[in-house]
């Protein structure tokens, strides 16, 4: 039970939309079509329109994302400074997490 | 399809959540024609809108135009909830239900605090509406579009009224045996045309408000008695609440006996079934009341 729970949080942080978006943004300025692509060849997930905006709408009022002059009805986002940082922060803890579980991994599977 | 029913789902949205996101939406849905995975996504990104605003888009919307979607919303959920109240009345009508009102105190002042508190609910709806109608039907002589949205709820009454004239002919001779199948099957027609002539009401009126100018004092007038109907909502909710306990426990037979076309289910059930679309109603009522709230104190 325990082991589901953890596995379906690590899950959910990894495929966490707002976390996606930023990290497709982080490339530079795209709308909502070119994140859905992006996010899908990033990691496998399909974005739904109702997901991928509601996650831009909280990125937006917290300041994390901007929105650029509409280009022929679809409108660019970009990362903010205060966007960058919060995805850099989020990805070192993703990647600390990430290397230690390796680690830990490698050392449990060379004791006999 | 799938496009045009994303497009419909739009349309849920809160407003402020559509003019600041709808044209992108709208676009994306030409770029990536949705599945019906993408339409349920929309769905539900429509309710969490709706129970999570965030911030953006929320200064986009004129307060005005707040105050107008809050009345119109209020509006929206008390014919819902007449409906479910109608569907309570309709239930405890007969002559047994009256009686065990008479036996039991608390059945009988509950049942008398619903009708009590409807009637002022009902009072406090033409009150508010009453300075909108009469502006829209200034307006409407200069204007066609207005003229002709204002003429839609008298004319879907009007067709409901006669559609509940020959009904009562081809039920006759008995159009109150909901157990009778021309009285069932009358009865369920009946009950689906009144929810289409609340539908064209609400629709029509929500339109005509946002079509036409309309004095601050007569808006803040209208949401102040939205705000008092809301009190109302959930008062009567709360009475119809004590009423059914009550009944449960001092009338089971009562509860248990049949009720509504061709008896299909019992008392009991018909009143939560009523119960929970008011609380339901009474709920969505008062997120509107709060937003509209937002708008009083912004200005």
């Amino acid at each position: 039970m325990c082991y589901y729970y953890v596995m379906r949080s690590i899950g959910e942080r990894s495929t966490d939309p707002a976390l996606l978006v930023l990290t497709s943004l982080a490339e530079g300025p795209k709308h909502g079509y070119a994140i859905t692509v992006d996010v899908e060849h990033l990691s496998g997930v399909r974005l739904g329109p109702g997901t991928l905006y509601g996650a831009l709408s909280r990125l937006e009022s917290r300041g994390l994302i901007e929105a650029l002059p509409t280009e022929d009805r679809r409108r660019p986002y970009r990362l903010t400074s205060t966007g960058s940082a919060a995805l850099a922060q989020e990805l070192k803890t993703l990647e600390r997490v990430a290397r230690s579980g390796l680690d830990r991994l490698r050392v449990a599977q060379a004791t006999p | 399809m799938n496009r045009r029913l994303a497009q419909l789902t739009l349309w849920l949205y809160p407003m402020a959540f559509r003019r600041r996101y709808g044209e992108e939406l709208r676009a994306l849905l030409e770029d990536a024609p949705p599945r019906m995975l993408a339409v349920l996504d929309l769905l539900r990104g429509a309710i969490l809108a709706h129970l999570r605003p965030t911030a953006a888009g929320g200064t986009l919307v004129d307060p005005s135009d707040r105050l107008r979607a809050s009345a119109s919303g209020q509006l929206a959920c008390w014919v819902a909830f007449a409906a479910a109240g109608f569907g309570f009345y309709k239930t405890t009508e007969d002559e047994p239900f009256a009686a065990a009102g008479h036996a039991h105190h608390l059945l009988g002042g509950t049942y008398l605090a619903v009708q009590g508190l409807a009637v002022l609910a009902s009072a406090a709806v033409i009150l508010g509406a009453l300075p909108l109608i009469l502006v829209a039907l200034a307006r409407a002589r200069a204007e066609p579009r207005l003229r002709r949205l204002i003429s839609l709820p008298p004319l879907a009454v009007l067709v409901f009224a006669g559609l509940t004239r020959v009904l009562l002919l081809l039920a006759h001779p008995e159009p109150a045996d909901h157990t009778s199948t021309v009285g069932g099957i009358a009865f369920i027609i009946w009950s689906v045309a009144g929810l289409v002539c609340g539908a064209v009401c609400v629709v029509a009126a929500r339109a005509a408000l946002f079509a036409v100018a309309v004095p601050r004092w007569r808006l803040l007038a209208a949401y102040a008695c939205g705000t008092l109907v809301t009190v109302a909502m959930a008062a009567i909710t709360l009475a119809a609440m004590l009423y059914a306990i009550a009944l449960f426990a001092d009338a089971s037979s009562l509860a248990a006996s049949g009720n509504g076309p061709f008896q299909l289910v019992s008392v009991g059930v018909s009143l939560i079934v009523q119960l929970v679309v008011m609380a339901l109603t009474a709920t969505l009522a008062a997120t509107s009341t709060r937003r509209g709230w937002r708008a009083v104190t912004l200005d």
